[in-house]
Order: structure tokens, then sequence, then C-alpha cells
């Protein structure tokens, strides 16, 4: 009777508005999550618009340019700077030589570079040397593979190759050190978009640094480094201030990205906002609904039924509307994810069924706090209503 | 119910000096009590004091050597149901409910009374053929009767009115005190009735003026 009396006062459109209010902003908060679980993979790879940036720094030719260690330690501590990484060059003449059967083998003057492995947009297992190894794996620019397949082998009649066969290539490396020269295979790994040279693992650089030409020190004449935003004009203040030249492509790209993240980051506070406001707008429609029983509330309480009774109407009516409104928002997100999903493919991401699982994890412990949250707030309303001194019969003296 | 009032005085107006405000008294279990007032003394603040819905008053209030100060939400929320009933001044009905619904949500707190134990009530205060009529249709009058019998569907040890005859004809006040007489002796509780004036016939051990 108690549950009959109090929704007496409740209409179906409050109930509504309630309903809406709440599921658009689980609905938005799902989907974003759904999106979040769905990209992590363009957020996590290196070689991305949204992944980190690289910025690959030198000196002006003509002059000494390689980077002295105090200068490397400047550029270390800029602020905008999160990792920094040496080109290590080769001290030693590089002849390479590969022989393909039924064409004339060709021989080409070469140098060596590396960077640090986690600078690399290639991942392989593959990719590591110890001493004794006598292969060696290489990564080429991508341009390269272009000018051979476009260039060379179109004008001579080579055939052309993928990044499959070019590793089948056998490659011959002969180094001529100041003091020893000597021969290894290499063969080529991989075509990295990034990194504009030839880069052999740091760990053979050195080996081969150190034995050839023991007498010669390393330098470093470029510097790649890692930024959260190559476009930033503190960046550019600073490479211009020391004169330190970079490639302009660089920059486009970081922009776009720049701009990209800019874009993510302001749709992304707009749905939190709504989000924010949709459950406030929930509390406060609690509230109404509370406040407009007010005298009945407190004339149940008057008759001896106690605050936990009265609130638990409350809680039933916010129950089901949280469990129907989560429903719709995970509906929501279902379809939203089959309309995304061709987009998706287009940034080469798989979406497969699984990150659902989780947004319906999130959708449950979603409602749970929820749950909590109205419960605890609808009690605490309904005590502060019923307690000792703020009953409606203080006009009664 | 034994009460003991050791000098209590409302804090948020201040009453004329009387045999209450300010007074060491006993109200024993099993007596009848009048408290008589002229409007705007008190009477319903002393009644809240009593019901716990107030205790903005200097002073200490015992029952059965307990001082009520000390009581929690859920300690008054079991007296309501189990020992202390009351007719508020302003009734307090469900507009919304009809006369028997009103009672019957009195009563399904205890379960005290069957319901033609209730229909018997409403037959001897003469409303019996109101019982399905919504609250907010009845008269004052009737009301006051539908509320009386509200207040008699519990256990009690303590029975306050706060003037619950005011709009009820002669006839229908002497059967309704006849069955608050009944009930209350019956139970062997303590009754204290406010009153303006009229003392509507009953054998009071005391009568208090305000």
């Amino acid at each position: 009777m108690i549950r009959t009396l109090l929704n007496k006062q409740i209409h179906f459109s409050q109930l509504l508005f309630f309903a809406l209010t709440s599921s658009l902003g689980l609905g938005i908060l799902l989907v974003a999550f759904q999106l979040f679980i769905d990209t992590q993979s363009l957020f996590s790879t290196s070689n991305d618009l949204l992944g980190n940036q690289h910025l690959i720094i030198n000196k002006d030719l003509g002059r000494e340019n390689a980077f002295t260690p105090e200068e490397i330690a400047t550029i270390k501590e800029q602020k905008f700077v999160k990792k920094i990484g040496g080109f290590t060059h080769g001290t030693y003449r590089v002849v390479a030589s590969v022989s393909v059967a039924n064409y004339t083998s060709i021989s080409t003057e070469m140098f060596l570079e590396a960077v640090p492995d986690e600078f690399l947009d290639i991942q392989s297992t593959e990719w590591n040397w110890k001493p004794g190894n006598r292969e060696v794996p290489i990564i080429i620019p991508k341009n390269y593979v272009n000018l051979y397949n476009f260039g060379y082998a179109a004008s001579t009649g080579m055939p052309q190759i993928n990044e499959n066969i070019i590793r089948e290539i056998p490659i011959e490396l002969n180094l001529y050190g100041s003091s020893k020269r000597e021969k290894y295979n290499a063969y080529i790994l991989d075509a990295s978009e990034k990194i504009n040279s030839i880069l052999v693992p740091e760990s053979f650089l050195k080996y081969t640094n150190k034995t050839l030409s023991p007498e010669k020190t390393n330098k470093v004449s470029r510097i790649i480094l890692e930024v959260n935003n190559p476009s930033d004009p503190t960046v550019l203040d600073f490479l211009n201030s020391n004169n330190y030249k970079y490639l302009q492509n660089d920059l486009q790209t970081s922009k776009t990205s720049y701009f990209l993240q800019l874009i993510l980051i302001i749709v992304l506070g707009i749905g939190i906002l709504i989000t924010i406001l949709s459950i406030t707008l929930v509390v406060t429609n609690i509230n109404l609904l509370i406040l407009k029983n007010k005298q009945t509330i407190c004339q149940l309480h008057f008759l001896g039924f106690s605050s936990t009774q009265i609130a638990k109407v409350y809680h039933q009516i916010s129950y089901k509307i949280l469990g129907v409104s989560i429903l719709i928002a995970f509906l929501f997100t279902l379809l939203c994810k089959f309309l995304f999903a061709p987009y998706l493919v287009k940034l080469r991401i798989d979406t497969n069924l699984f990150s659902l699982v989780y947004v319906f994890v999130a959708a449950i412990i979603l409602f749970i706090v929820l749950v909590i949250y109205y419960t605890k707030h609808t009690n605490k309303k309904i005590q502060q209503m019923t307690a000792m001194n703020t009953s409606l019969l203080t006009s009664e003296i | 119910m034994n009460i003991h009032i050791t000098s209590i005085i409302p804090t948020y107006f201040t009453p004329a000096s009387s045999e209450v405000w300010g007074n060491v008294f006993y109200l024993e279990s099993g007596e009848k009590y009048l408290v008589k007032a002229a409007s705007g003394s008190g009477k319903s603040s002393f009644f809240n004091f009593l019901y716990g819905l107030h205790n903005k008053y200097n002073g200490t209030i015992h029952f059965d050597s307990e001082d009520i100060s000390s009581f929690t939400e859920l300690k008054w929320i079991q007296l309501r149901r189990k020992k202390i009933s009351i007719v508020f001044q302003g009734l307090r009905l469900f507009p919304e409910l009809t006369a028997l619904e009103n009672i019957q949500l009195k009563n399904q707190l205890t379960n005290y009374k069957t319901e033609s134990e209730i229909l018997g009530y409403m037959k001897r205060l003469n409303v019996a053929e109101l019982a399905h009529k919504k609250a907010e249709t009845l008269s004052y009058g009737q009301q006051q009767r539908i509320a009386i019998i509200r207040a008699l569907c519990q256990p009690f040890e303590l029975l306050l009115l706060d003037e619950p005859f005011s709009h009820i004809d002669d006839v229908q006040i002497s059967n309704a005190t006849q069955l608050i007489t009944e009930e209350v002796t019956q139970r062997n509780a303590t009754l204290i009735i406010a009153s303006l004036g009229n003392s509507y016939n009953i054998d009071y051990t005391k009568i208090f003026l305000l």
C-alpha cells in the first residue's frame, strides 16, 4: 500500500525523462569505452598517426657536423623530448654485392648505420646479432624498394620484388676497416617507412667498429627524438636557435596527428561533459521524485514506517530505470559498433566482437556503481527529510 | 508506560508559566490526563516532544526511566508501532486513500486488528458507510473519527489525542470517548488529551492547565 501511495505522485513522463537522460549518459560512456578499446592498436603502434612522434635532426652540412656529448645532454634536458637516440654509423668502408642467378652480379659501395631498437617501426625477433653470427639482418628504406621496382627494374628488365622476395636476395658485405677486413652474409629483413637509412642491429655495428677500426671514434651525426608534438613552436624554436635541421615532411605528418589528437580530446571532453550532466539530471530527478512526496513521506514516518521502508520504494524505481537504461545503452553501443566498423576497417583496425565482452563487463560495473550511488543518495535524502525537528509539524505549536 | 517529566521548556518560544512547562510531574500507566489550554500555548509542541518529532526543549523526559533524548530513529519507529499512538491536531490522513485504506495502512504495520474489527469501530463512530470514500471527500469531523480509529489500530501504552473532537457533534463525541476509554482501560494505557477547554465528560486523574 505504501508503494501505491508513493507512486501516485510519480508521473510516467517524469520516469521517461529519467530513463532518457540516464540512457543518454550511459550510452555515450559505453560507446566511448568501446571505441577506446577498438582503437587501442592505433595508440600503441609506433608508425601511426596517433603513435609517438619522431623527429630526425642533424646539423648543417659542410662543417664539423657531429653532435658533441654536451649538445646531446642539452637536447635531452629539453622538456619536450621524451626519448633520444643517436644514429651510429660504421667507421669502415662497405662494399655490398648481390648475385642473382642468370644475372650479372651487382656490386656497390654503401654505408651502414644503427639506431636504438625502440625507435624502429619494425618489430621482429630476427632483428638481433651476436658476435659469431655470420649473417646480418638489414633494414632498408621503403623508398629504395620503390626506386628499384619502378626505376631500375623497369628500365633494365630485372624482376620486380616485394617484401617477401626481398628477403631471399643473398647479399655479401665486405667491410674494409683501417686495421682489418671482414666478410659477412646479409639479408634484407624489411623496409622501413620511418627511417631513411640502411640499418643493421646496433650490436653488429658496435662490434665491427671496434674490431675493424679500433682507433677511430664513433661520432653521432644524426639524432632521433621522440616528442609529443614535433610541430610545437617550442620544439621548432629550439631547433632553429641551435641551427639543427629536420625534414619538413615529418612536420606535416605531425601536424595532422596533432590536429587529430586535438579533435579526439575535444570529442572526449564533450562526451564526458554530457555524461556528467546526465548523471546530475538523474540525481536531480530522484530529488524531485522524493520532494514531490515530501508530505506523504513525513506522514508515513510519523505513523511508524522506517526511512528504510520508504526508501525501498524509490530504490526499486531507480533500479528498474537504471536496468532499462543500461540495456538501452548497451544495445546502442552494439549498434554503434556495427555502424563504425566500416570506418575502422579503413584505419586498418581489426574490429572483433571481443571488445563487446569488455563493454558488457563495464556496463555491469557501471550498473553496480550507480545502484550503490543512487541507493546512498536516496537514503540520505529521505533520512534528511524525516530527521527530528524537520517535520511538517513545526507549524503546529 | 510511566512518564517522568522534569522542567521541560521549549527553546523556540517562551511559554507563559503553567502546570506543564518548567514543572516536575509524573504521568502514570492506566491514568487519564487532560491538558487544557488556549490556542498557541504549546499543546502540540508538548505532544511532539512525547512523540519524538521534536527535541528542541530544555529539561528531560523519561519513559519508564529511560531518557528519550537518547532514543535512535529505530527506537522511535518501534515506539510508534507498538507503544505510543497519536491523533494529530492536523490529523495527517492521506487524502488520496480511502478511509479504510488510511486505517489499514497503520494497521498493517502490526496487523493488530482484523478488518471486521475495524469496520465494527467505524460503525460505532457512525462512519462505516464512508469506508470506501477517499479521505479528501470527507468532512473534517468525519476525518477526525477516522483518525481516532486509526490510532486505536495498533498496540499502545500511551495514547495522545490532540484536540480530537473539535469538529464532532456531542452524540459522536460521547460514542468516541466511550470507545477510547474502553480501549485505554483494556490496555492499561496512559491517555493524554489536549483540549481548548471542553473536558468531554471523561474521568481524569489530573487536569493540567497549560
